[in-house]
């Protein structure tokens, strides 16, 4: 989240409150998941880290509360923001932490690798039932491009987990 | 409680090369009406042959099948098709719409089989065709439609007599992302409406649609679930779009 | 090149041995084909061949000039010595190298098996002619001195008599000294009436009987026969003495006797023709609904071939290979059954010169081996076109031909409340309008031949039923023999025809129901009963039926005007038969389709409706 206050700075500086109300709406339906205050940490922590400073000028007199204050980018800021739009990485590619989960309950015999992976399956398909009857109460908008990319990667990982179940079972016949 | 499906113990078995397959194997299933009902499971699990069997496609080789509170199990053909007329809508995996036939004359042939009036067929058929945004290629034969548009067609189909069960098999399978997305709401829209749904998938999402999923295993049933409806609370939804710090 | 040969002889191969069984099925509809064409063919050409042989052998004449005066006429004295007069002149007459006669003819009467035929006696002096010396196959020729006859060989092959039997004329024992053959008569007992040659002593002996002078004739040979026609156009080719009187005398060429003389054989050889080629077109379209049958998995095929690098150059040399090679076989074996068969046919008829020899013409085997690659055409152009040119990936995608829009007749169909059923036939039927044709066309021509045979069974009937009259007792019968051997064979081959165009029917029904399993299936998921699809499957093939149904009774009426006239009384066929045969034909079809449409409604319907 911080690179993306960061990049909504980079046009122009906003107010506190400005800024959470466009990751509201760019987040769309799930823009509900969205702590507020979670917003005015972050730029709490961004203005310690010299990437944004607060405009004092600017703001209506001496305010304190975090949504009036007027943020602007550092030139640091600027930097970071643009090595972040260029930037090609991508988060969490790889399911480490549940497969590791079944190597060990496997290892340890602590949990049947198979009901563990019938558990989680059940869990993401009720996640993703959420998801769906909340991506119908605004079917256009970048919002619920985000749904769908949420969907379809619930998608891959149940494929993911009857692969496993797969598997897993093959090891137990054995 | 008045079931719409209630099956007991259903065995269907298949001669294949080295020895007799149990496509499905001492099922139970009970769908009440208004319910939507999924079945997942890997290929070859038997939910098709499932299906089959609901839909009288093919006979038990043992087992009670019951539809509406009617015994079928020993129907003829004819008699199987005349309750298929009636009560059953089918969508399949590969569309399979009379080719000879445009799509609104597709849609308006169960109508005509059970005994409307050309007229009456035909308005309902239309008004389904828009309902279903594909009224713009009613006429059209079905090699001019596209997989999505070709699936509408098929619902369409399946609901025009307003029968109490549909009964659906992979129906996104040959279709692309976009279609999926069509028939993904519009199935949601039918078990909104309390439209008594068994889909059989490997799709997750359409899965996941229903309210309640079987879980189907070499033939068996080994698991269900409970799908709820309602809108997550603002931490689950966090939670799930992984909305934490980023440090 | 020698590449490309192998590698399609290997493909050609492994298609027919992979598919053993239509290789088969094409061959036997083939073989039907070539060998009743070739049958046709080698009967009529050796009809030819006997006369011309007998013409040659025996100095026939180019052209004759025949005199006649009826023997109970009087009055006709100054007409027959004008006559004679004529004769002498013609004898002299330019291009004219050698004269045969003038002999004179007397009349009488011969008993032949049990009854009286009237009999020539034609007078000749022993000795050799310069024109028609008739060519002795049995004891030997007039002789001076000698009391007795020689019989014309038909005559002596109704009598079953030889050399040194006897005849009855004019009621007294004659002694046949011998049996000739001669082109100047028609044979016995198709061309009347019965003829003998006599020395004038014996002619002296049967005009004491009572044996009265009936005209002459004289036998020219011209400097080229190709000149008769030109010859008698020149000089005023008829006389008649008057209106009153049936004496008359006229020219003719020998062409003339030759068209008219071998009729007997003519008409079987142009039945079996007529016949033949009406069951090659039929086995042709039968065979053309096999291929076709095949025809979208040779496109896919084709598409596969070029996706696995085969040149388009090989994969049409495949299939001539493979079609040819059928074909090859069905023209050998359709001109091996003629030349075989053909023997049997002509001997038991009455012909001239013996057995007449079956010859294999080139003609012959162009026409066979015509019909035969016609189907190779067929069989090869479809998919090579289609497929070669077209690319991999459409030939690939689908084989089958996509349906057409629906026409306006069905929709009327829908429109005008027809069942369910009956409009998804009809809608079916319209989808593949290149079977409807050849089905029909099939049909069409056994239903020709119906009408045909039912016509002659008519036309015999009258035949039969004539009075004899006296002195063509043992002609008639004979005739009549000949008639029912054609009317065997018309009747032969309307029941050909009608099996052909059932095993037709059947195999395009079946065809039909293989290509519309899915539509099928999907009907039976929403709730159409087997019954209907029974009924759709019939009613789609009902289409091509109706069409034969009405081009066929006209097409047989037509065929039937072309046969009759001549010895076969001109009859008609009555409204009822032509009625019931326009019921009962489609009623059989719709028998005959119901099989492979059963055969549909029980296939089971979830594997047509799962996802290949």
């Amino acid at each position: 989240m911080q690179e993306a206050i960061l990049s909504l700075l980079a046009k122009q500086p906003a107010h506190g409150y400005e800024l959470r109300r466009r990751l509201e709406t760019a987040l769309g339906p799930a823009g509900g998941a969205l702590n507020p205050g979670q917003v005015y940490v972050t730029l709490s922590r961004l203005e310690r880290a010299g990437l944004v400073r607060v405009d004092g000028r600017r703001g209506k007199g001496h305010v304190r509360r975090a949504e009036a204050k007027v943020y602007e980018l550092t030139a640091t800021g600027h930097e970071r923001v643009e090595a972040w739009l260029n930037d090609v990485g991508w988060s969490k590619v790889a399911p480490v932490e549940f497969h590791l989960k079944l190597v060990s309950a496997a290892q340890t015999g602590l949990a049947d690798p198979v009901a563990l992976i019938e558990a989680q399956r059940l869990e993401l398909l009720r996640r993703l039932r959420e998801l769906q009857d909340l991506a119908r109460t605004e079917p256009e908008g970048e919002g619920a491009l985000l749904l769908e990319g949420a969907a379809l990667r619930l998608q891959a990982d149940v494929r993911w987990l009857e692969a496993c179940e797969r598997h897993w079972i093959e090891q137990e016949t054995r | 409680m008045n079931p719409v499906i209630e099956a007991k113990d259903l065995v269907k078995t298949y001669d294949a090369d080295e020895a007799p397959v149990r496509a499905v194997d001492h099922v139970d299933v009970v769908v009440e009406a208004g319910e939507a009902v999924s079945v997942m499971g890997p290929s070859g699990c038997g939910k098709s042959t499932l299906l089959h069997l609901l839909g009288g496609l093919e006979r038990a080789d043992a087992g009670e099948l019951s539809l509406g509170g009617d015994r079928v199990d020993r129907l003829s053909e004819t008699e199987w098709a005349i309750l298929r007329r009636r009560s059953i809508g089918f969508v399949f995996q590969a569309f399979n719409l009379v080719d000879e036939l445009t799509a609104i004359e597709n849609v308006e042939l169960p109508a005509l089989l059970l005994g409307a009036s050309r007229r009456d067929a035909r308005g309902r058929a239309m008004r389904l065709l828009e309902r279903l945004r594909v009224s713009e290629r009613a006429g059209h034969l079905p090699d001019r439609l596209s997989g999505g548009e070709r699936q509408r067609v098929a619902v369409a189909r399946a609901l025009i007599n307003e029968p109490l069960l549909i009964l659906a098999d992979e129906p996104t399978g040959n279709l692309d992302s976009k279609a999926t997305g069509d028939i993904l709401g519009l199935f949601a829209e039918l078990r909104d409406a309390r439209q008594t749904l068994l889909v059989v998938t490997h799709d997750a999402r359409v899965a996941s649609t229903a309210d309640r999923l079987l879980t189907m295993r070499d033939g068996a049933i080994v698991g269900q679930t409970r799908l709820e409806a309602g809108r997550p609370t603002a931490s689950a939804l966090a939670g799930l779009l992984d909305l934490g710090d980023t440090a | 090149m020698i590449r490309s040969l192998r590698v399609a002889a290997r493909l050609a191969a492994r298609n027919i041995r992979r598919r053993p069984g239509q290789a088969l099925l094409l061959l036997l509809t083939l073989t039907i084909a070539t060998g009743t064409l070739g049958l046709g063919l080698s009967v009529y050409g050796s009809a030819d061949a006997a006369w011309d042989r007998a013409w040659t052998a025996t100095d026939g004449f180019h052209v004759s000039f025949d005199v006649y005066h009826p023997p109970d006429e009087r009055g006709n004295d100054h007409f027959v010595r004008s006559m004679e007069r004529r004769a002498a002149e013609l004898a002299d007459a330019p291009g004219v190298v050698a004269v045969g006669g003038p002999w004179t003819h007397l009349y009488g009467s011969i008993d032949v098996a049990g009854g009286r035929e009237d009999l020539t006696a034609e007078i000749r002096e022993p000795g050799r002619y310069a024109v028609d010396q008739p060519l002795v196959t049995s004891g030997g020729w007039l002789r001076s001195g000698d009391d007795g006859v020689v019989l014309e060989g038909g005559l002596a092959a109704t009598l079953g008599a030889e050399a040194g039997d006897t005849v009855t004329i004019q009621g007294e024992p004659f002694p046949i000294i011998g049996v000739a053959t001669t082109v100047s008569r028609g044979r016995f007992p198709l061309a009347r009436p019965a003829q003998v040659w006599v020395t004038p002593a014996t002619a002296e002996r049967m005009r004491d009987l009572g044996m009265t002078v009936e005209g002459f004739e004289l036998q020219m040979r011209l400097r080229d026969p190709a000149d008769a026609p030109a010859f008698v156009a020149s000089h005023r080719p008829a006389f008649r003495a008057d209106p009153n009187s049936s004496a008359i005398a006229f020219l003719e060429t020998w062409q003339e006797r030759r068209a008219d003389s071998h009729s007997d054989i003519d008409i079987v050889a142009g039945t079996l023709l007529i016949a033949g080629i009406l069951i090659a077109i039929l086995t042709i379209s039968t065979a053309a609904v096999l291929v076709a049958g095949r025809m979208s998995a040779r496109i896919r095929q084709v598409g596969t071939l070029k996706a696995v690098g085969t040149t388009p150059r090989q994969i049409v040399l495949a299939l001539l290979l493979e079609y040819g090679a059928v074909a090859l076989v069905a023209t050998a074996i359709g001109i091996g059954i003629g030349l075989l068969l053909a023997p049997a046919i002509a001997d038991t008829s009455v012909t001239i010169l013996g057995t007449p020899q079956p010859r294999l013409t080139s003609t012959q085997v162009a026409i066979v081996g015509g019909v035969a690659f016609l189907v190779v055409l067929i069989g090869t152009v479809r998919p090579a076109f289609r497929g070669v040119r077209r690319s991999t990936l459409s030939s690939l995608a689908s084989g089958a031909r996509p349906p057409r829009r629906p026409g306006r007749l069905s929709r009327w169909a829908s429109d005008a409340g027809l069942p369910v059923p009956a409009v998804l036939g009809l809608r079916s039927s319209w989808r593949r309008p290149g079977r409807l044709i050849t089905n029909a066309a099939g049909l069409t021509f056994g239903v020709a031949m119906i009408v045909v045979a039912l016509a002659l069974r008519d036309s015999l009937d009258l035949l039969n039923t004539r009075i004899a009259e006296p002195g063509h007792a043992a002609s008639d019968a004979a005739v009549g023999v000949l008639y029912d051997q054609i009317r065997a064979i018309v009747l032969g081959t309307a029941l050909l025809l009608v099996t052909l165009g059932s095993i037709n029917a059947f195999i395009v029904a079946s065809f039909a129901a293989r290509d519309g399993a899915r539509s099928h299936a999907a009907i039976r998921a929403v709730g159409g009963t087997p019954r209907q699809t029974v009924i759709s499957l019939i009613v789609s093939q009902l289409g091509a039926c109706a069409l034969a149904v009405v081009l066929g009774i006209p097409l047989g009426l037509g065929l039937w005007s072309l046969m009759e006239g001549g010895d076969l009384p001109e009859t008609g066929v009555s409204l009822l038969a032509l009625l019931v045969v326009a019921a009962l034909v489609p009623i059989v079809f719709a028998g005959v389709v119901s099989v492979p449409a059963r055969r549909l409604a029980s296939r089971p319907v979830a594997p047509l409706l799962t996802y290949e």
